[in-house]
This record gives C-alpha cells, sequence and structure tokens, in this order.
C-alpha cells in the first residue's frame, strides 16, 4: 500500500486520525498504512535500546498488536503515542533481562549489523558499542540512543519522553561520558 | 582567647594575610586547575559539537585528537544505524498476528456494560439490607 507523507504536523495528525476512523469502522487494512509510516523508528528505538533485531523485532510486533487492539483510546498524536507503547516494551524487557541476570555477553544473539564487506575495525567498534550501551541505565541508553541513532531533537526527545530539554542534555552528555570511558581505551 | 599558632590557613592572625608558599608563588597563572572564563574544556567542545552547536572542535592536545577522533568513529556508526528500516517480513508479519476482530470503541465508563455473577448480586443486596438496618436502628436508638 503507497504511504502518502503529510506536509506539516497538523496533517500528519488529521491523516492518521483519518486512518484511524477507517480501521475502527472495520478496515482492517487501513492499519498497515500506520505500520508503513512509523514502524522503521520505532525499530530503530527497539534495536538500539535492547540490542537485538529478534528481540526488537518481537517487541515492535507486540507493540502493534496492543495499538491496534486499543486504537480507540488515541488521544492526539499517534506516533507519540505509539512510541510510549514500544518505548514502555524495551523498559519491560530490560527489566526481565536483569531480573534473570542474563548479561549481554551471555544473550549470544547476532548483532545484525554486519555485511560482509565491510572492515573488521568497524564490525569490532559496532560489537562494542553495543556492549558499552547495555551497561548504561536505561534513561541514558534511551537519551543517547534517541539522540544519536533516531536523530531527533532534544525537543522531539522531550516532547515524547514528557521530560525537559535540559534534562536530556544532562542525560545524553553522561551517556557520553559514558561511553567515551569505556571506549577509550581501545579506540582513543 | 588565644590565637591558634598552629594555624595555616592564617585564621591564627586575624586581619594579617597568610603569607604565600614558595610552590604558590613559583606557579604560573596558567598552569593552576582553575577555569577561566570564555575557555570550554574537551568535553564541553565535543558535547555542543556532537548537539550540533558548535562546529567540528579543532584539536588542541594527543588526547583530544584521539576523543575526537574516537567521537567521529561513534557518530559514522550512528548515522549508518539511523538509515536501518523494519525488515521487510516483520511488517506482513505485524499485519498477520492483527486480531480479526475490529478494535472496540472506548465507551466512558458510564456507559459500559456491567457483567454481575449471581454471587456478586447476593453478596451487594445482602450488603446492602445490611447497611439499611445499621442506619434504621442508628436511628431507632435516637
Amino acid at each position: 500500500m503507497k504511504t502518502t507523507v503529510p506536509a506539516s504536523p497538523t496533517d500528519q495528525l488529521e491523516v492518521d486520525q483519518d486512518i484511524i476512523s477507517r480501521v475502527l469502522a472495520g478496515n482492517r487494512d487501513a492499519f498497515s498504512v500506520l505500520i508503513n509510516r512509523y514502524s522503521d523508528p520505532l525499530y530503530r528505538h527497539a534495536l538500539g535500546m535492547t540490542g537485538s533485531p529478534d528481540v526488537a523485532e518481537d517487541i515492535l510486533q507486540m507493540s502493534f498488536i496492543k495499538a491496534y487492539q486499543h486504537l480507540a483510546e488515541v488521544r492526539g498524536r499517534f506516533d507519540a503515542w505509539v512510541f510510549r507503547i514500544v518505548a514502555n516494551g524495551c523498559k519491560d524487557w530490560l527489566k526481565n533481562i536483569r531480573r534473570t541476570h542474563l548479561s549481554y555477553d551471555e544473550d549470544d544473539q547476532p548483532s545484525g549489523y554486519s555485511t560482509p564487506d565491510e572492515e573488521l575495525d568497524r564490525t569490532e567498534l559496532r560489537s562494542d558499542l553495543d556492549k558499552a550501551l547495555m551497561t548504561l541505565a536505561p534513561s541514558l541508553r534511551e537519551a543517547f540512543v534517541m539522540k544519536h541513532v533516531e536523530g531527533r531533537s532534544y525537543e522531539e526527545m522531550a516532547d515524547l519522553l514528557g521530560t525537559t530539554v535540559g534534562a536530556l542534555k544532562m542525560r545524553v552528555h553522561r551517556a557520553r561520558e559514558a561511553l567515551q570511558a569505556l571506549l577509550e581505551e581501545k579506540y582513543a | 582567647m588565644l590565637d591558634n599558632l598552629n594555624a595555616r590557613d592564617g585564621s591564627g592572625d586575624a586581619g594579617r594575610e597568610r603569607p604565600r608558599r614558595a610552590s604558590e608563588i613559583a606557579q604560573p597563572l596558567s598552569d593552576r586547575e582553575v577555569p577561566l572564563a570564555g575557555t570550554a574544556t574537551t568535553s564541553e567542545m565535543i558535547n555542543r559539537w556532537l548537539d550540533g552547536e558548535a562546529p567540528e572542535p579543532a584539536a588542541l592536545s594527543a588526547d583530544s585528537t584521539r576523543q575526537i577522533d574516537l567521537w567521529r568513529r561513534i557518530e559514522e556508526e550512528s548515522e549508518r544505524r539511523r538509515h536501518l528500516v523494519t525488515p521487510a517480513h516483520v511488517k506482513a508479519q505485524i499485519m498477520a498476528a492483527l486480531p480479526t476482530d475490529v478494535p472496540a470503541m472506548a465507551l466512558p465508563w458510564w456507559k459500559k456494560s456491567i457483567h454481575v455473577s449471581p454471587v456478586v448480586a447476593l453478596a451487594a443486596a445482602a450488603g446492602l439490607v445490611a447497611l439499611g438496618a445499621a442506619i434504621g436502628n442508628s436511628m431507632r436508638i435516637r
């Protein structure tokens, strides 16, 4: 199905509400427009938070199913609402994995990033960056992933997470400090 | 009150300035660990650069060169991840896994139907009777 790109946030909101109305009226297939439009940034968020493509796919699937079941409860922006579902799914997964004492090293998941033609040191940096990210507190990792991997502005992050720009800057800076401390011995 | 003759900070000699140590006199101002107004540390410069608030900082020392190089590499990797897309099969899987029922419309609580089992209904009725009796008794006592 072809996805139309809305011109402004207001248009986007209207288009999304129109799609939601169609789904609620019984057009189940219309939901695929929302999936096509929003799955990529949500997948990147889940992948950045969990470090595992398989887990990211599961979280994305569960989140969209939950969003579909509660679609009538959407008030305001669908993308912000579904982002919160995914973000909570990631946090729940992280809580469970800590409870079962499964460390990143023990979780022998493929990184999903390596491609055969890329240089060995880049692959190594990827792996080390993933491991370093997994040692960060979830709130710091979330801020770093949203800023660096998802390329969001601080204002957008504040809007999605319901916090202030200053607090988020502080989290990102602390995450950078921690990552630098972990990686500079080997790479700097 | 006695003066503290052992004080090294000058507190025992009120009004008199503490004599400077030789090391302090010899140390030039630029070597002291006091941030000067208008200068930023390497960490601050890197943060401003990564936040898009300043251009890439010029390396001032070997340490800062290495730090900047590390962040350049992390940024390259982040940029690559920024273009990752959802695997195609995942979207199809999500659509296939959606419930076949149309999502329920959200109703305000007073419009929602209430399902009460016979046991709960009996318990509620007994509770109401007991409450009525208690109120009746309290009124008779007065």
